[in-house]
């Protein structure tokens, strides 16, 4: 790895990686008389692990010129590998979590084992440790791919990768100690907020040098839909992190929101986190590795900008679906439900479009679980985001809040869409990029796929049921006009389909620990692919390092 | 600044309307201008032809 | 689909959309500041109007701040992460005020940093909780099993045996302020003692919090043990206040909304 880097980069590496660790100790001194202290530590070790990295490999020689030429693809698949064992590690603990809900005493009095700890640790390591990698590592593939450009340098790119990790690394360390925003999918503190802030800036800066290398005069729509994830998840991030800590020793902080303001803000965030981070990205995803995989074009590229700009416009103002019935004023409760409604549109514009591009190439998916898993993504997709827009109808949305129900819808998401778009990215990707004829095993591609599909199905017939039940029990009467069921009863009703629904995550888990074993075993055992010449520059063009 | 609640709320509500329309007609002008097909079909092709090496 | 329309007028000029767009995708930075000026508009329209909502939200001159235990005790039901199964929102619907209680108005959390909402009920709304039991009652539902066997909430033991941290709850008010809750100078000053004196009835500090907090604080050992000053006590204290901080809700008289007819 640090072989490929410059001389000049690894000073810069070598650097950036003494600050990261000065900065770690000082944390750590300043706030010795608070949990800042651990996580300072934790920035520390892995500063300086990350100078012992580039110091071992510092006298190497230079990289020759021809690596300008050739894509620079090594942070992509450290990007994959990491996103691989985010995704065993965090569905395990969702797995876990799940069956806490049932067994509550495997907590064993332990406050870091507790559900309301353990949670985010599963959401934060699903979303940005899975999710994050993935959206990283498939983005410098596809920016480069079709600019047709090498990234400006390999520095950057590892600053991003490395750094994001840290990021997610001290926000889950950070939950089990009990350092947390409560803002949901935002909980990681404001020294963590500030560092992905400026991880977030570099790689912005990075995707954009990129395309300004490219050749072409348009962009390709894959990449908007990434740029549209970099740039609007900074702002959603930076605007809902606003905080004030209590002192610069303390790792406690106080969102500048209060109340009402706060809640809407919030839910502007968490709304458009779902939009930006979780759809966005991975439609750029889609828009790239559907066609290629599928050996067809996509099949209206109109269609496809169209969509664009309609989901970029909609998200922002869905947000208020999630206080349909609270304090919040009614009319942005009801401007909500509206565009919540409206956005079924450019979604099923994008789901529509996706699926006919394979329209005519039925008996490929048949054949080939790859594109399967890319076309069932599709498929969730459109049913996702149109569970979604009916869950925002306000009196639906009555009955489902609050309930199981939503956490079906989210997984519908999740599971169905994000993961297995990710996992037909990456089973498209890791031949390609390690030069392999084809995956070590299309038998366990085939597995994965069948526990993943089923896996998703238990979980959400699971949680719809429990979440209707569970609704309808709330608002149900008895002839005399009371409350028919106390709480405890809807809870005791609930029991069979949690059982349910941590059988149905820990099938999905087998799927993705089968799906590491297969990326592994490629990399480890399958013969390269004897197509070498498509690798290597036809024109031997020489280039000037950066620009 | 003298601004109050309502005419804050009026001009959010009037505003967002005028701002959908104008965005709604322009994407649609641009998506449909027809000169801009052969570059849009040029892009919805090149992803998929075989060639895996930067342009320089 | 749509190419198949275009041939018909493709003859046009380039100009206009060609200088503009061209141009803004030439830029990537043209691109750029397109995403966010459409991504943004939704979120300022809907997010401004509420920087002065404080103009119609309902007026609670009641309304008092956390003391400084019941703020730490916050930071308790934060760090254990209750908010993630237990909302503190009554909607205003009708099975919801008769379960809960009256339904929550936006001043009652007009001093939270941040909210807690919550978005999810593995476990009963909390936002009317506060006087619902007693503080036997309460710290015992934190060993859940004990009271309720068929509940599925964590035990925590730990919290009566964690010693509560209290010098540094001046920085916290502080902090507080500095973001627009009016703690006063006096309250910051004595945030350590006050924490202690709460959880510490008959001590010289105790009498001090109702000075400065009002007379309807409760002044009690709420863990039941008045040597020591526990997180218990503290996410007690905070639990004990909940929906208590203003009697707002309690004097609304709008009808809260029958919920739709379910479907059968």
């Amino acid at each position: 790895m640090v072989s490929t880097l410059t001389t000049n980069e690894r000073l810069f590496a070598l650097i950036i990686s003494a600050l990261v660790s000065i900065c770690g100790l000082a944390l750590a001194a300043v706030g010795r008389q608070d949990l800042l202290a651990a996580q300072g530590f934790i920035i520390m070790v892995f500063g300086l692990a990350c100078v012992f990295a580039v110091a071992q490999g510092f006298y190497e020689p230079e990289p020759s010129k021809e690596r300008l030429s050739s894509y620079y693809d090594d942070p992509i698949k450290v990007g994959i590998a990491l996103a691989m064992a985010w995704a065993v590690f965090a569905m395990f603990i969702g797995v876990w979590i799940a069956t806490l809900l049932a067994y509550p005493e495997l907590t064993f009095d332990q406050g870091w084992a507790s559900f309301g700890r353990l949670r985010p640790v599963h959401t934060t390591g699903v979303i940005f440790g899975f999710g994050g990698n993935a959206l990283i590592a498939t983005s410098f593939h596809v920016v480069q791919r079709t600019s047709r450009a090498r990234m400006p340098d390999q520095l950057s790119p590892w600053f991003v990768l490395a750094g994001y990790n840290l990021f997610c690394l001290l926000a889950i360390t950070g939950y089990l100690m009990g350092i947390t925003q409560s803002k949901e999918y935002a909980e990681a503190e404001w020294y963590a907020d500030i560092w992905l802030v400026i991880v977030w800036v570099t790689y912005f800066i990075l995707y954009i040098r990129t395309i300004a290398r490219r050749k072409e005069p348009h962009i390709y729509v894959a990449n908007w839909y990434f740029m549209a994830f970099i740039l609007v998840v900074a702002i959603l991030h930076i605007v809902n992190n606003l905080a004030i800590p209590v002192s610069l020793g303390h790792a406690k902080s106080y969102t500048v929101w209060s109340g009402v303001q706060d809640a809407m803000v919030q839910w502007w965030y968490g709304h458009n986190a779902v939009a930006f981070f979780l759809t966005a990205g991975f439609l750029g995803m889609l828009y790239y590795y559907l066609p290629v995989r599928a050996q067809r074009p996509i099949f209206s590229y109109r269609l496809s900008i169209l969509s664009f700009w309609g989901i970029t416009f909609f998200y922002m103002w869905a947000g208020s679906h999630h206080l349909h019935y609270t304090a919040l004023p009614q009319w942005v409760q009801t401007l909500g439900m509206t565009f919540s409604v409206m956005l079924l549109v450019p979604s099923w514009a994008s789901a529509g479009n996706a699926l006919l591009t394979l329209n005519g190439a039925w008996h490929r998916v048949r054949d080939d679980a790859t594109l399967r898993f890319i076309m069932v993504a599709v498929v969730f997709y459109g049913l996702t985001t149109f569970e979604g827009s009916f869950l925002a109808i306000r009196p639906v949305n009555s009955l489902s809040h609050y309930t199981d129900w939503t956490v079906g819808h989210v997984h519908a998401g999740a599971l169905g869409w994000v993961a297995l778009i990710i996992f037909g990215s990456f089973y498209t990707l890791v031949p390609s990029l390690w030069k392999r004829e084809h995956m070590y095993s299309a038998l366990l591609v085939e597995v994965h796929f069948w526990l993943a599909l089923v896996g998703t199905l238990v979980y959400v017939f699971a949680m719809w049921n429990s979440g209707i039940v569970q609704g309808l029990m709330w608002r149900t009467y008895t002839e005399e006009g009371t409350l028919a069921y106390s709480f405890v009863d809807s809870l005791v009703a609930m029991y069979p389909y949690y059982i349910a629904r941590a059988f149905g995550g820990l099938l999905f888990l087998l799927g993705a620990i089968v799906g590491s074993y297969n990326i592994w075993m490629t990399i480890r055992a399958t013969p390269l692919t004897s197509r070498r010449e498509i690798d290597v520059p036809q024109s031997g063009a020489v280039v000037v390092p950066g620009e | 600044m003298d601004v109050d609640h309502d005419t804050l709320v009026a001009f959010a509500k009037s505003w967002g309307l005028f701002y959908l329309i104008a965005l709604s007609l322009g994407v649609l002008i641009y998506t449909f201008w027809p000169s801009n097909r052969k570059k849009f079909e040029r892009a919805k092709k090149s992803i998929v032809e075989q060639d895996d090496k930067p342009w320089r | 689909m749509f190419h198949n329309l275009a041939p018909s007028w493709s003859q046009g000029s380039e100009a206009m959309p060609e200088l503009f767009h061209r141009k803004l995708e030439r830029s990537a930075i043209g691109f750029v500041l397109a995403i966010i000026a459409v991504a943004s508009v939704g979120g300022i329209v809907e997010i401004a109007p509420l920087f002065t909502i404080d103009e119609t939200v309902e007026e609670a001159p009641d309304m008092r701040v956390y003391t400084p235990l019941e703020l730490a005790g916050r930071n308790i039901y934060i760090r254990e992460g209750c908010y993630a199964c237990h909302s503190q929102m009554v909607r205003t619907l009708r099975d919801e005020v008769e379960r809960y209680g009256p339904y929550s108005l936006a001043v009652e959390s007009k001093y939270d940093h941040p909210m807690l909402w919550g978005s999810k009920r593995t476990g009963p709304d909390l936002a009317r909780v506060g006087g619902k039991y007693s503080d036997f009652g309460m710290s015992r539902i934190l060993s859940p099993r004990e009271v309720v066997p068929e509940s599925n909430m964590p035990a925590y033991r730990w919290l009566a045996r964690n010693s509560l941290k209290i010098e540094d709850l001046p920085l916290h008010l502080e902090a507080q302020r500095a973001i627009g809750v009016p703690y006063s100078e006096e309250m910051i000053e004595n945030a350590t003692r006050d924490a202690y004196g709460q959880a510490s009835p008959g001590s010289d500090s105790a009498s001090n919090v109702k000075e400065r907090y009002g007379a309807e604080t409760q002044v009690r050992a709420f863990d039941g043990v008045a040597t020591n000053v526990t997180e218990m006590d503290a996410l007690v204290a905070y639990l004990q206040v909940l929906g208590r901080l203003t009697d707002a809700a309690f004097e609304d008289t709008a009808a809260p909304e029958e919920p739709p007819e379910p479907i059968e």
